[in-house]
Parts: structure tokens; C-alpha cells; sequence
């Protein structure tokens, strides 16, 4: 019984796990920015404003709806709480179909304090009166921050972009105390709006799978343990399936056998043991299949002619006009 | 006047099958010749050497370029038909029909068998690390290393993805080795297992109710496509032809998907992959590696399986043991791999009936070979 239980937890605990692990807003990053923007990139008007690039590290579609940009992250404790009001100054990530992010892509927001222009135009703009010097993407539920890239105050007067070196590559642990990995964020030497930070010639997977694992041990080994676990966790199913099969037979025996008290009287002590197996069942209809087929020495002499009755037109069947196959 | 008959007819010769033919040729058709024998003499697979064999033989036949006729030239009807072998559509319609043929049953009534499935898998990482170890890339050991998946459509799945210019060599191999698992699995079974082992008989499986029937491929597909999504194309349609099947509701989708549409599929997969064959294409040191790779993959495959059953009996006792000779159906060369358990087994005694013990590893071997697959395309696709 408890083992039964501990199956079904197991399966349970691995679907929940997974579900926590389901990859989300919290794979988006601020990659690059530039906040002084002279001849570079162009809004849809044709204007130079400062924009933020906010890259999708997961591998699937991410909404972005209802997060949260701002240089500004005051109020973020007590927006989080039950009641608690957004600050005006957080820019809200309207509803569209195009904030739903595929995986690994980018999306560009400008940061002209000109909502009116479009969703992508945000509510604030860093220029040189800014009390802060960073950009910050909070989640929907206001409470949480998703991403905080702080920028070197004279990138206010320089035009050049700054950004994570590595496409979205946080030091995860650096990040929840407030601190940053070294090199993690930089000046990038080239802009690279709305495509990847890495401009450098990248090496290909297979040839990083040819220097990691020459000899290919290490993914065998990682591939039979997957092929193992999927096939596990099969079995573990079917482990209960086997269980609850046993306990739905053994109910109904019960029942049964409460149903006719002398039957199960008799069975108790042991006079009468209802269950019969398969091949004892065989084993019975072949004694009585040949019993009764032996019987045959005298026949009854009647002999019985069925007429078929047609049910149907023989014009109607075009099957009857065609030229039969031949046959061998 | 002679002159112009005489230009006229070598122009016509020039365009024909002997101006073009080269020894390559030949050699191909005579493979091809061969593959129709063994299907229709020694009855080898023959739903699929027939058409792989006729397949070789049309696409071997000597023709100029640019008459839109040959398979790898756009606008050609094989072209068309190759289309499926190309982006891998015909592979998961032949798994909808092999779910639709498959009984579930012996797995569902004795899970243990399952690891057989998977532990039959090492032959495919075999094959991928000596292909490596061969000068192979990642991604062409990847393709060469299924083929110990015993399992066609998936090898030709997944060598379309990761090394298409091979794809002929290893599909041709992996059917060649599938129609010979009769003759190739028998002398590693006998060499890897003791007469006593041979006589195990094991206890006879319980009846399975439909309920856990309709309930198991719906529990399968989410098991293992949470795990390996990149399989999805080949788990899906399998469940989803078993689901058809066992539902009971269905019997008239399940019927085309296990008759004429699998029929179908196979015809247009077994010709076009033939028809890749091209001798410019195949005959070629690398096939030569390939396809004894491709063995090498199959009796490491079939060794696991039955090593890996005396190894968990070990850990079993009385009626519980599993009969080593079932082990070689983990590879999932469904049911031949089962049928040489039954004839092995008989050979010891006769009275010992492994079909129905065999068919578990052996559809364990399926979706093992799948969730293998899977595996591949996430780490070199």
C-alpha cells in the first residue's frame, strides 16, 4: 500500500518540479541599451531616441504583457503588496499580440517619454536630470525584478551601447544579492540592436561537442540515463496500473462474495476455491471439446437447406457487371 | 541522308540509360536485384525489400541531368515523393501505424520488461562513439548510431535531420540488418547465455483490462515527451495510433492507419529511399563504414539486451526471472525480434512459448528507440 504511494507521489512531484522549472518572464533580460543615441538607430518616425533591447533566453514564447520598464524602481516593495498601487512612473507593457516573444528573440522599447507613439514607446526617457542610472524590467504582479542593468553615467554624453556581453548571460546567484559578476556587463564595441551581442566569430555546437566530449562517452552516457529515466518512469506507471488493477479485482471478489455469504462461507474454509486459471480453463474446455466430439458415432440424419434470400437488386450491383479477377 | 540517321541515332543513344551507364550503375541495380531476391525468395522483410530493392534498381538507371526525372532534381515526380523522406513526414505516418498495430498488452501486464528496451539502446551509442572514434562528425555518428535503433523510419528520420547526403546508406542498412535479424541475433544469444538460462520459463502474463489500455498511451505520451520533446513527431504519432486502436471507438481511423495508410507510406518511403541510392551518391568508402557500423550497432544492441537480463536476474527470484533469450528483442525490430525469442526458445523446449514475453521488450524497444532519437536530435540537431 505505501509503496503504491510513493509511485503516484513520484509521478506527481515530477510534474510539479517541472512546472516550477517552466521556463517564463523570468528568461528575459535587458541586453543592450543605449541611452544617448545621436545617428544610430531609428524609431518608425525616423527619430534617434534611447532604446533598451530585451532578449528571451528561454526556448519558448514568452508574454511579456503587463511587466514593468522603468529608471525608476521606488515603490517596488510596496507595489507588491496585497492592495498596493503601481507607480505612475513604471511603464506598463501593453497587451499585443506582437509582446508575445518566440524563443531566443529580441524586442526593442524606446525610451522617449512618448507613450502616444506606439506600445513600444515607454513613459520615461534617461537624460541628464535622471536621479538614477539604470534601467529596470519588473514583472506583472509589480513585486519582482526580472532584470536591473545599471549603466556607466557617461554613456549619458557618448553614443555607444551597453549590454551583457554574452546574449542574456546573468550570474544568477551575483544578481539575487544585488551585485554583478565581472565582465558580465560592458560597453559593447559594436550596436547590435535587435540581434545578438556576440559578433565574434561563434564556435558551432558540434564542433563545442567535438572539444567537450572527443570521444562521445560523456553524451552516451547522458543519453542512456535519459532513455532509462523515460522508460522508468513507464514502468512506474504501469507499476500502479498493476496496483489499482489488483485492488478493483479484489474488490469485486469481496463483493461478490458478500453478495452470496454460504459461497464465501465455503471458500473461506477452503472447501471451494473459485478462482480458476487460464490454462486450467483450457485444460477443461479441451478435456470437453474432445468428450463431445468423440460423441459423434450416431447422426441425426437431418439434413438442413438454407435458401439466401436476396436483399438487394442484382442490376443495382455494378460489382455483379464487372469482369471478375482472375484467380490462381 | 546516313549521315543524319547516324547522328540521330547516336544523339538518341547519348540520351539513353547505355550511353550514360557506368560500372556504378550496375553494381547498384545488381544490389537491387539482390534485395528483390532476398524479399521474394527468403521472404526478408519483404514489404520493404521489394520496394527498396525496385527503388535501387529506378534510381540506378542511367539518364542525362536536366531531363527532370531522377530523384534529386527539382520539378521531377520522384523528386515530389522524396519530399516526405526529405523533411521527415513519412517516418511518424508509419509510427501512427505501428501504433495501430501494436498490443501494449505484454508490457502492461509485466513492466519489468521495459528496461530491457532501453538498456537494448547502447547499441545505438555504441555505433556513435566507434563512428567517432572513425573520423565521423557529431552529427553523421548521430545518424549512423541509429541504426542500432533497429527501427527504419526512425533511422531515416532522424539521418534526414543530421546527415542528409547519408541518409541512403543508412536507411538501405538498417532495413538490410532488419530483414536479417533471423540470421544475425541467434549466434549472439546462444554465445551469450547457458542452456539452463534457456529453459527459464517465465510465469504466464495477466489479463489487461481496457481501461489501462486506453489509459497507457495517453500516460506514455506525457511521460516521455516531457522528457524528450524533440522525439514528439515519432511518440506522438505512435500513442496517438495505439490510442485508436485501444479506445475501441475509433475502429474505422485505426483501421486505415494500421491498413491502407501505412501501406501506403510504405511504398512511397521504401521506393524513394531506394531511388537515393544513386550509385554518384552511395557507392562510396562511407557506405562501406556504414553499414558495418550499422552491425556493429545491431549486435551490440541485441548483446545488451541479453546481458542486461541476466544481469536483473540477479536480482529476481523463482517465477519472477526472465528468460535471457528474450533479451534480443529490445531492439525494436517489431515482431521479428520477438519471433527469433519463440524459435530459440523452442529449440530448447519446445513447450516454452516466449512470443508474448518477447513482444514487451520488443515495444519497449520502440519507444525506447524514439525517446534514443529524440535524444540525438536535442544534443546535435
Amino acid at each position: 500500500m505505501k509503496s503504491i504511494y510513493k509511485y503516484i507521489f513520484t509521478v506527481v512531484a515530477l510534474f510539479a518540479v517541472t512546472a516550477t522549472f517552466g521556463q517564463s518572464v523570468h528568461d528575459l533580460r535587458l541586453n543592450e541599451m543605449m541611452i544617448k543615441n545621436v545617428d544610430n538607430y531609428a524609431d518608425e518616425y525616423g527619430r534617434h531616441v534611447p532604446w533598451v533591447e530585451i532578449f528571451n533566453t528561454a526556448y519558448n514564447t514568452v508574454n511579456i504583457t503587463g511587466c514593468y520598464l522603468t529608471d525608476d524602481t521606488t515603490g517596488l516593495a510596496a507595489a507588491g503588496k496585497k492592495g498596493g498601487i503601481i507607480p505612475s512612473h513604471w511603464y506598463r507593457i501593453p497587451t499585443d499580440q506582437k509582446m508575445y516573444m518566440p524563443q531566443r528573440s529580441f524586442l526593442i522599447f524606446y525610451l522617449d517619454n512618448s507613450p502616444l507613439y506606439g506600445p513600444y514607446h515607454t513613459n520615461f526617457s534617461p537624460d541628464s536630470s535622471s536621479r538614477t542610472h539604470y534601467i529596470a524590467l519588473i514583472n506583472a504582479n509589480g513585486k519582482e525584478l526580472l532584470d536591473l542593468v545599471e549603466y556607466p553615467l557617461d554613456l549619458r554624453d557618448t553614443c555607444c551601447s551597453f549590454g551583457y556581453v554574452l546574449d542574456g548571460q546573468r550570474d544568477a546567484k551575483a544578481f539575487k544579492n544585488g551585485t554583478r559578476k565581472s565582465g558580465e556587463l560592458a560597453l559593447l564595441n559594436e550596436f547590435t540592436p535587435n540581434s545578438s551581442n556576440e559578433t565574434t566569430a561563434k564556435e558551432s555546437k558540434q564542433d563545442e561537442l567535438k572539444r567537450r566530449d572527443k570521444y562521445g562517452i560523456g553524451m552516451a552516457l547522458i543519453s542512456m540515463a535519459v532513455v532509462f529515466t523515460a522508460l522508468i518512469m513507464i514502468y512506474i506507471m504501469l507499476k500502479i496500473f498493476n496496483y489499482v488493477t489488483r485492488r478493483a479485482t479484489q474488490k469485486s471478489k469481496a463483493q461478490e462474495q458478500a453478495a452470496t455469504p454460504a459461497k464465501a462461507m465455503a471458500s473461506k474454509a477452503g472447501e471451494e476455491d473459485d478462482t480458476v486459471d487460464g490454462p486450467t480453463c483450457a485444460a477443461i474446455g479441451t478435456a470437453l471439446h474432445l468428450h463431445f466430439g468423440s460423441m459423434h458415432d450416431e447422426e441425426s440424419e437431418v439434413i438442413t437447406i438454407n435458401m439466401p434470400s436476396k436483399h438487394y437488386s442484382p442490376w443495382a450491383q455494378k460489382e455483379l457487371t464487372m469482369k471478375k479477377n482472375p484467380r490462381r | 541522308m546516313f549521315e543524319f540517321f547516324k547522328d540521330g541515332l547516336l544523339q538518341f543513344l547519348s540520351y539513353s540509360g547505355f550511353g550514360n551507364c557506368t560500372w556504378g550503375h550496375i553494381i547498384m541495380i545488381c544490389i537491387g536485384l539482390v534485395f528483390i531476391a532476398l524479399g521474394i525468395i527468403k521472404e526478408y522483410e519483404p514489404l520493404l525489400l521489394v520496394p527498396i530493392g525496385f527503388g535501387i534498381i529506378i534510381g540506378n538507371i542511367p539518364f542525362t541531368d536536366g531531363l527532370q526525372v531522377g530523384v534529386y532534381e527539382n520539378g521531377a515526380v520522384l523528386n515530389y515523393l522524396y519530399f516526405g523522406v526529405v523533411k521527415g513526414f513519412y517516418p511518424p505516418l508509419i509510427f501512427l501505424g505501428i501504433g495501430a498495430m501494436t498490443d501494449f498488452s505484454a508490457l502492461i501486464s509485466n513492466p519489468k520488461l521495459i528496461l530491457i528496451g532501453a538498456a537494448a539502446q547502447f547499441g545505438i551509442f555504441a555505433a556513435y562513439i566507434t563512428a567517432l572514434l572513425l573520423g565521423f562528425s557529431p552529427m553523421e555518428a548521430g545518424a549512423i548510431g541509429i541504426i542500432g535503433g533497429a527501427d527504419g523510419p526512425t533511422a531515416i528520420f532522424i539521418s534526414s535531420k543530421l546527415a542528409p547526403s547519408m541518409m541512403g546508406a543508412i536507411a538501405v542498412s538498417a532495413y538490410s540488418y532488419m530483414a536479417l535479424v533471423p540470421v544475425i541475433q541467434p549466434p549472439i544469444m546462444r554465445a551469450l547465455t547457458t542452456p539452463q538460462e534457456r529453459l527459464i520459463r517465465m510465469r504466464p502474463p495477466r489479463a489487461v483490462s481496457h481501461r489501462e489500455k486506453v489509459l497507457f498511451p495517453m500516460m506514455c505520451i506525457l511521460l516521455t515527451a516531457f522528457l524528450v520533446p524533440t522525439g514528439l513527431p515519432l511518440l506522438g504519432m505512435l500513442f496517438f495510433g495505439n490510442l485508436l486502436k485501444e479506445s475501441g471507438v475509433t475502429k474505422r481511423l485505426a483501421n486505415t492507419a494500421s491498413g491502407p495508410l501505412v501501406d501506403i507510406v510504405t511504398i512511397l518511403i521504401g521506393l524513394t529511399v531506394g531511388c537515393s541510392t544513386q550509385a554518384t551518391n552511395f557507392l562510396r568508402p562511407a557506405s562501406v563504414l556504414i553499414f558495418v557500423l550499422g552491425a556493429f550497432s545491431f549486435v551490440i544492441a541485441t548483446a545488451s539486451g541479453v546481458l542486461f537480463v541476466k544481469f536483473f536476474n540477479l536480482f529476481l527470484k523463482g517465477d519472477n526471472k526472465i528468460n535471457p533469450l528474450i533479451g534480443n528483442a529490445g531492439v525494436s525490430a517489431v515482431p521479428d525480434a520477438a519471433r527469433v525469442s519463440l524459435v530459440e526458445g523452442q529449440k530448447y523446449d519446445r513447450t516454452n512459448f516466449l512470443l508474448m514475453h518477447a513482444m514487451g521488450p520488443n515495444v519497449a524497444g520502440v519507444i525506447g528507440s524514439a525517446v534514443a532519437a529524440g535524444i540525438l536530435l536535442s544534443f546535435l540537431y
